[in-house]
């Protein structure tokens, strides 16, 4: 079974490859993303983050979920002192960075949740897949059509952060600049809030981003930096 | 030359440590004997040894292994005792380098960085979702 929708701003592709799988298992996905967007989009003046971020929320009004997603932020804020900050000078609050990987890793917990054993969930660039091996490409950061490197993984996640589709996105919050030390960064990790979260900020960390990445517990890193010199830990799933 | 000479005296000053620095047994300031146990595992009449190693106590903290042979090879080594030491808690990752290649290859799904609904009709994942 597959199936594609757009929210969110960017496509999601769903491949479940087990004999029976219930229409409803793939409808509660698509259902949790939409109703993501609608409460964490600081894109939407009547979303939760929105309302927080204009003082109408006491801290004991956050929804459990929203306050699991800012206690996130906090950690990976003070792990990379302050280079991955959801609450930068001068600009509102924008937790995205955090909220797609763990919304999307929560949308695998709804599928396994529905028995649904064998799956490939691809959202926007963002991989958690289950139940085989699964072979994930790596976009090459200067070649669309081609990959830099092909991994193979029966379970977990896989996230890029890289500047070629939205170009400098990515602040150092550090420095409030757009980061700029590395062409793109992959995490393969247990979990895809995991690894979404931190490729995004070791990217934000610029080239330092690697180690640190590499000595966070159960990450697999592939990064590339300016120079097009590719670093990668020995323990990284590549594929035969 | 009046400032210079002081800093020369104070860098051979303190490369003096380093010339001292010797690894164990120099820095070994106890040590107790180890010890072996043998014992009978069930499986083909084949004995395991354990033997506990000395306590080393080094500028780190100390040290204290335990090995178990089965028969004359290794089969676990277990820490005793280990210095909460940065050195030994975390140690700086390992990394490989590579040089940068460009490859087609048959695969499932690609992760790449996040692509727009808009730019998504171009992209290598709406041509394998659209192969079906």
């Amino acid at each position: 079974m597959r199936r594609v929708e757009h929210i969110m701003g960017f496509p999601i592709s769903l491949r479940i490859d087990d004999g029976h799988t219930p229409a409803e298992a793939a409808d509660a996905v698509f259902a949790w993303l939409h109703e993501v967007d609608a409460r964490f989009s600081p894109f939407k003046p009547d979303s939760e983050v929105s309302r927080l971020d204009r003082g109408e929320l006491e801290p004991g009004e956050l929804s459990a979920d929203l306050t699991e997603v800012l206690g996130l932020c906090e950690d990976y804020r003070v792990s990379t002192k302050g280079a991955f900050d959801v609450r930068l000078p001068g600009r509102g609050l924008d937790p995205c960075a955090m909220v797609k990987g763990w919304a999307v890793q929560r949308a695998a917990d709804l599928l396994e949740a529905a028995g649904v054993r064998t799956y490939c969930l691809n959202a926007g660039g963002d991989v958690v897949a289950a139940g085989r091996p699964w072979r994930v490409g790596v976009r090459h950061p200067e070649h669309a059509d081609q990959l830099c490197t092909v991994l193979e993984l029966t379970e977990g996640g896989v996230a890029t952060s890289a500047r070629y589709e939205r170009g400098d996105h990515i602040l150092d919050g550090r420095t409030g600049r757009p980061a700029t030390g590395l062409l793109s960064l992959t995490v393969v990790a247990p979990t895809l809030t995991e690894a979404d979260a931190t490729a995004t900020a070791a990217f934000a960390m610029g080239t330092e981003g690697i180690e640190w990445a590499a000595a966070r517990v159960g990450c697999e890193v592939f990064a590339v930096d300016a120079d097009r010199q590719v670093f990668r830990t020995p323990g990284l799933p590549v594929a035969a | 030359m009046k400032r210079a000479l002081p800093v020369l005296v104070l860098s051979i000053a303190g490369l003096v440590p380093v010339w001292l620095y010797e690894p164990s047994p120099a820095t070994t300031s106890s040590s107790t004997s180890s010890t072996t146990t043998t014992s009978s595992s069930g499986s083909a009449g084949s004995s395991s040894t354990v033997v506990t190693g000395p306590s080393l106590t080094t500028e780190k903290g100390d040290v204290q292994v335990e090995v178990t042979f089965a028969g004359s090879k290794i089969s676990s080594v277990r820490m005793l005792k280990q210095p909460h030491h940065p050195q030994t808690t975390a140690a700086v990752p390992v990394l490989i380098k590579e040089t940068l290649a460009a490859q087609s290859a048959d695969i499932d799904t690609v992760s790449g960085a996040t692509i727009t609904s808009g730019a998504y009709k171009k992209s290598l994942q709406a041509a394998i979702d659209a192969r079906g």
